[in-house]
């Protein structure tokens, strides 16, 4: 007699012992159903799609090319810009985190704007970088800084001369009367000073989050005073 | 071969893809579905299948590789040794609990043994012992040398000896 442990009789148990499991009768059907060559297949289907995947390719291809279409509104346009500097540095960060005052000689002479007084960051709000920035053919400055919440703020300043302010938008800040405008998710302050126009972007939204940008506005607002050299 | 005999042919396989799957998977409800995806596969790369093959080791091949594939990730995978098969305590594809829900229950000590075995080694001999299939065959099946079929057999039977002593002696 073969002995059960041995390498015959174990192969010979595996074989007649464990439980074979039959295929449920549903699964039995659903296979076959996998298999039926479907009827409804249209012949001329593949090729629209294939049409439609050639027009698709081609549209994304020429994409590029088409003209950009950009607000009518200056400040509007403005606007979209500052928010991309600020998803940028969000992005990729600031560029040269060079420490106000130590900087200003430095961003005067690349921007074209003189810093008489800058808000160097206080208890809420940590400076971070200064840089200069090109937006909308305008040379200017921007300065970021971040809140204790990790909202990072940008403030830019470029010159425009004659830009009209959106009037409906403004609203009482202190003593102040900037405009609070929305943009791909992000609120921005956009007020004049003289001929430059200035603004402070975040991603500060909500009701609470606004209370907090008012102060900062108010912060950077008192502290700060550009002027064109 | 003409398609429909292709799956008339492959339909016979039916049982024994289940059973084998039911043993990789060890939950009805995931063998259901890793047979279903091994003959939807199967139906769809039919043209590469070369008739005068055995399309019964075809179909294991199949669905042991969708099975690596759909649940490798969810195993945690244990530290491989050189010949492709886990140490003892580290089953290549680590055995869920034996309260995971759905688990089947094993009746007999062999099922039991079995369900210890890693992956790997279960696999061979239910290819080689259950399934009857040559050795040159699961080795195709596994994508291994014939000669590393053998050393998992033997080295499967090894270990499936001394669970089963163990069992007897409590």
């Amino acid at each position: 007699m073969t002995d059960p442990l041995s390498d015959e009789g174990l192969g010979s148990r595996l074989a007649s012992e464990l439980p074979r499991h039959a295929a449920p009768a549903r699964l039995r059907h659903a296979v076959i159903e996998a298999g039926r060559p479907r009827a409804d297949v249209r012949p001329w289907l593949s090729a629209a799609l294939a049409s439609a995947a050639t027009a698709l390719v081609l549209f994304l291809v020429f994409l590029p090319m088409l003209p950009r279409i950009a607000p009518a509104d200056p400040v509007q346009r403005l606007v979209r810009s500052v928010v991309s500097e600020h998803t940028r540095t969000l992005m990729w960060g600031a560029r040269r985190p060079d420490v106000i005052p130590a900087a200003l000689p430095w961003l005067t002479q690349e921007s074209g704007i003189e810093l008489n007084r800058v808000f160097a960051g206080d208890e809420r709000l940590t400076f971070v970088a200064a840089e200069p920035v090109y937006l909308e053919q305008r040379r200017g400055i921007a300065l970021h800084y971040r809140d204790e919440d990790g909202h990072l703020l940008t403030y830019v300043v470029l010159p425009a001369p004659g830009l009209p302010m959106p009037e409906r938008q403004r609203v009482q800040v202190d003593r102040w009367r900037p405009a609070l405008l929305r943009d791909s998710g992000f609120s921005v302050w956009v007020w004049k000073q003289g001929d430059l126009a200035c603004f402070i972007v975040s991603d500060m939204i909500s009701e609470t989050d606004l209370g907090s940008f008012r102060e900062y506005f108010i912060r950077v607002r008192v502290a700060t005073e550009p002027v064109i050299r | 071969m003409d398609e429909g005999d292709f799956r008339r042919d492959a339909l016979v396989h039916l049982d024994a893809l289940y059973n084998f799957a039911v043993y990789l998977t060890r939950k009805p409800p995931e063998a259901e579905d890793l047979v279903q995806e091994t003959y939807a596969r199967a139906f769809r790369f039919s043209h590469r299948f070369q008739p005068g093959t055995h399309l019964r080791a075809w179909l294991f091949q199949i669905l042991r590789n969708t099975f690596l594939t759909f649940y490798r990730l969810r195993e945690r995978e244990a530290a491989v040794a050189e010949d492709g098969v886990p140490d003892w305590d580290t089953p290549m594809f680590h055995d869920a609990p034996d309260e995971d829900s759905g688990a089947m229950d094993a009746h007999t000590d062999l099922e039991r043994a079995m369900r210890h075995l890693p992956a790997e080694f279960r696999t061979v001999l239910l290819l080689a012992e259950v399934e009857g299939l040559p050795l040159e065959e699961v080795a195709r099946v596994m994508a291994c040398p014939v000669g590393t079929v053998k050393s998992r057999i033997f080295r499967a039977k090894e270990r499936l000896r001394i669970l089963l002593r163990d069992y007897e002696t409590r």
